[in-house]
């Protein structure tokens, strides 16, 4: 186990370090300057200011210097947020992007398992049905639309939840909803399919001969067997829902991170650009690293060596 | 695994989440007690409070409420006292004095001639990588410095005891008055620059204030921040709106929602579908922009550009009344000229009525398609050409992409005229303008100070922002004039500029589109906003709640 996890994060920092890399350079190819007020500056004005910023520089001088001060843990200041370093820009945004994510997948994944177990349990009836069709629309639909429809319904029309901006939990209801769609359609057809295989399978076929009840047989032995594959999706749903909440968070008001990213690269702010593709790629490293930790430990046909990965 | 308890948590998440929703909607109410309370609209974040660094209008609209300069501009670019009671200037133009009165800091410190020039000279220094800096260009020494070929104290801007403050400039500015009126020539506090050293400016505690409002509540990354009542204000008697909350809401529907549930006093509308919906209602007004969007014509690309009968038949064959009314509705204007209307006025005539050309037939700004026709197919014969295929590049905005969809109608009515659009973001789209990648190019400028100068002289043969390298020799010396051995009269100045606008539209220089209008929403309740169209655009001082 420990062999395992110290070569998986080798690759993880390697990983982080390839996409640095790529980042910078492409990052670097983009037309245009980081400044706020260029079209109104000229090339002359434009290069003093640069050498303030060390951007007059050769570019592989400035990615060393980055990657000298990433190490250190200095990811320099955003020009956006004029001076602002950009680990603070991160850490002040990315608590409401965080707490709108898990609850959306706490809540969508949940509610997900409940309505595709349902679903299979009744398979072929209108609860079948119905369930199918909901799980399609959650596909179908975009997280934006949803978006917006619960914010007229619900926000200005019913005036149950407030229309947009931060506060309480309240606050929150909506645009997780939002978010939560897709992985709840998600989960809810993976583990349909799931659960009819089980229910179908020799043992559930036993548990019924031996005269065990129908409730015992679904919660012992069909639930917990459709559950394992469940695993892998929440990974890749994951990330859906991050770049998901760029969208939501804008139409939502909130004070998140996920439209920072959209903007940074819209207005070559540089080392925002790469402070949030940094953290991206973390994030999305560790969820992957999780899932499959969390993937040995539920079924142990699956081995968690250092030999094989 | 127990997927008991796990369920449980599951289900406790979603009752308490919508538990504790039903009993948490709270109303905002816009007066809480004797509390005067506004909730005002941005659309974008607070990037900065460092009056050095501002160059964007969310800070400048904060900045304009929480600091003053020397003057202030009020509605209709009318300038107003600010912390200096009086100035004059001298005979030749170039001496500034300004009579500062007694005000103070919000820390309780006195505001000095000091922080004036502290604050200038900060501007100034290259070391501060000022974006705005530009704006000091007459101010005497002010090239070498920024060029670091002399130190920032030779800078022309003197203290002469605590209450005067003398500005002396390398040339006669007419309109440095409108200049010391904004953010980057505000006064900054040494102390404070000291004290909080690489964090000044960065949150609103790290600052501090000489205007009516102080800015409270901001993180330095966060969507909410408010002006609160600046005790220390040497006016404070006569602000009576006590707080002014600056809500972040950058989803259009989310805002007209916000506007309309009551949380939002002011708010800006975006596209025709809503403006059309406050067509009839009092709460809309259309704000005119000091800002005119124009058709740049690449010359060094396709010499066939250079061509004046050419230019002319593209400016003659513009709708601009269907472009601004049908195509994008959001109250934008047809432009008359390439300075936009209410920037400026000489002896109560606004500038952009002076130099129109008031003969229909002659007008080049006029929608004429018998008479495009005529000048292209003139203009195809001199260069020889009997199709021509070019690219219009634009912004990849909602307006920019249907401002190509309509140009490009337009134009292709022309026989053996093909266009290709082209929609970039703006980085993109203004790195390929200064570079010259494009044939044609929808350009917008917003001008900086209430002066047509701020337009005009963009279209100088050397200036870096003539994309399309139009020249005229008449041009530059009407420019060099009014600049030059004009500057000091205020007459003649203004008519060179006059007359070299007139030769700009005769010779199809540049194809003015459209100006643009910022279609605001306010509440009845709200009274006294005072707005410019350059500079910060809104003034707090006289704002007051019916």
């Amino acid at each position: 186990m420990v062999k395992y996890l110290s070569k998986r994060v080798f690759y993880l920092v390697l990983t982080l370090f390839i996409v640095t890399t790529i980042t910078f350079f492409m990052m670097k190819l983009m037309p245009g300057t980081p400044l706020t007020n260029q079209e109104k500056l000229s090339p002359s004005e434009i290069h003093t200011i640069y050498q303030q910023y060390g951007l007059d520089k050769p570019v592989w001088q400035q990615y060393l210097n980055y990657l000298g001060g990433a190490v250190t843990g200095n990811f320099g200041t955003s020009f956006q947020f004029s001076d602002q370093p950009v680990s603070y820009l991160i850490f002040s945004r990315i608590g409401a992007s965080l707490q709108l994510g898990i609850q959306a997948m706490i809540i969508g994944v949940l509610a997900g398992i409940v309505v595709g177990a349902i679903g299979a349990i009744k398979r072929n009836t209108w609860v079948d049905t119905t369930t199918t069709i909901i799980s399609i629309l959650g596909v179908s639909v975009p997280s934006f639309v949803l978006a917006v429809l619960l914010q007229n319904w619900f926000g200005l029309q019913l005036r149950w939840f407030p229309i947009a901006e931060w506060g309480g939990i309240n606050y929150t209801v909506l645009p997780t909803l939002a978010l939560a769609a897709l992985p709840f359609a998600e989960t809810a057809r993976f583990m349909r399919t799931e659960m009819i295989d089980v229910l179908n399978s020799d043992y559930i076929e036993l548990a019924k001969a031996k005269g065990l009840h129908q409730t015992g047989i679904i919660y012992h032995h069909a639930l917990r067997n459709s559950l394992i594959p469940i695993i892998t999706i929440v990974g890749p749903l994951a990330v859906n829902i991050m770049t998901g909440s760029m969208v939501v968070e804008n139409i939502f008001s909130i004070p998140g991170i996920g439209e920072q990213f959209v903007k940074s690269i819209l207005t070559n702010d540089y080392p925002t650009i790469m402070g949030l593709t940094i953290m991206y790629s973390f994030m999305l490293c560790v969820v992957l690293l999780l899932t499959d930790i969390v993937y040995g430990i539920i079924d142990p046909r699956i081995r968690i060596t250092g030999k094989k990965d | 695994m127990k997927l008991k308890t796990l369920a449980k948590v599951g289900s406790v998440t979603l009752v308490t989440a919508l538990g504790l929703a039903a009993c948490g909607s709270s109303n905002s109410s816009s007066e809480s007690g004797s509390t005067k309370t506004l909730n005002w609209q941005e659309s974008a974040n607070l990037p900065t409070l460092d009056p050095s660094k501002a160059t964007d209008h969310v800070s400048a609209e904060t900045l304009n409420n929480s600091n003053e300069g020397l003057l202030m501009v009020g509605s209709d670019n009318k300038l107003e006292p600010g912390v200096a009671k009086s100035y004059s200037v001298s005979k030749d133009g170039k001496t500034y004095t300004f009579n500062l009165r007694k005000s103070k800091w919000s820390d309780g410190s006195e505001v000095t001639a000091k922080d004036f020039v502290y604050g200038i000279q900060r501007t100034a220094n290259p070391k501060t990588a000022s974006q705005y800096s530009y704006l000091l260009d007459h101010v005497k020494n002010y090239e070498a410095i920024s060029k670091n070929k002399m130190p920032v104290s030779s800078l022309g801007v003197k203290a002469e005891g605590n209450y005067k403050l003398v500005v002396t400039l390398s040339k006669p500015q007419s309109y440095f008055k409108y200049i010391v009126a904004m953010n980057p020539l505000f006064p900054q506090s040494e102390k404070a620059v000291k004290k909080y050293g690489s964090a000044y400016g960065t949150k609103s505690a790290d600052q501090v204030y000489n205007g009516p409002y102080k800015v409270t509540g901001w993180t330095g990354t966060n969507d909410k921040w408010t002006l609160t009542r600046n005790k220390e204000y040497y006016n404070n008697s006569k602000t009576k709106v006590d707080k002014i909350n600056f809500i972040v809401s950058k989803d259009a529907g989310t805002t007209l929602n916000q506007y309309q549930a009551g949380k939002l006093d002011v708010a800006t509308l975006t596209g025709k579908q809503q403006v059309n919906n406050f067509k009839n209602s009092p709460e809309l007004h259309k704000l005119p922009q000091a800002s005119t969007f124009y058709l740049e014509m690449n010359q060094k690309k396709d010499p066939v550009l250079k061509n004046v009968n050419i230019r002319k038949a593209i400016s003659l064959a513009i709708d601009r009344k269907s472009l601004t009314n049908d195509v994008l509705g959001d109250g934008s204007i047809p432009a008359k000229g390439f300075v936009p209307t209410k920037l400026a006025s000489h002896d109560g005539k606004d500038f952009a009525d002076a130099a129109e050309d008031s003969n229909e037939t002659t007008n080049d700004v006029s929608y004429n398609l018998a008479e495009a026709k005529k000048y292209w197919a003139k203009g195809l014969k001199e260069v020889g050409k009997k199709s021509v295929s070019w690219t219009l590049l634009a912004d990849d905005t909602p307006n920019g992409t249907k401002s190509t969809e309509a140009i490009q109608s337009n134009l292709t009515k022309l026989p053996g005229l093909k266009i290709t659009n082209q929609n970039l973001p703006f980085k993109t789209r203004l790195a390929n303008s200064q570079s010259g990648k494009f044939d044609l190019v929808v350009s917008a400028w917003i001008g900086d100070y209430p002066d047509p100068v701020t337009f005009m002289q963009l279209m100088e043969s050397n200036n870096a922002y003539n994309n399309g390298h139009w020249s005229n020799a008449k041009y530059d010396e009407l420019m060099t004039a009014a600049e030059g051995k004009d500057a000091n009269n205020v007459n003649k100045r203004w008519n060179d500029m006059v007359s070299a606008e007139k030769v700009l539209m005769d010779d199809a220089g540049v194809v003015p589109l459209y100006q643009s209008v910022t279609p605001q929403v306010r509440k009845d309740k709200v009274k006294g906003l005072q707005y410019s169209n350059t500079g910060a655009s809104y003034n707090f001082r006289d704002l007051y709640l019916k």
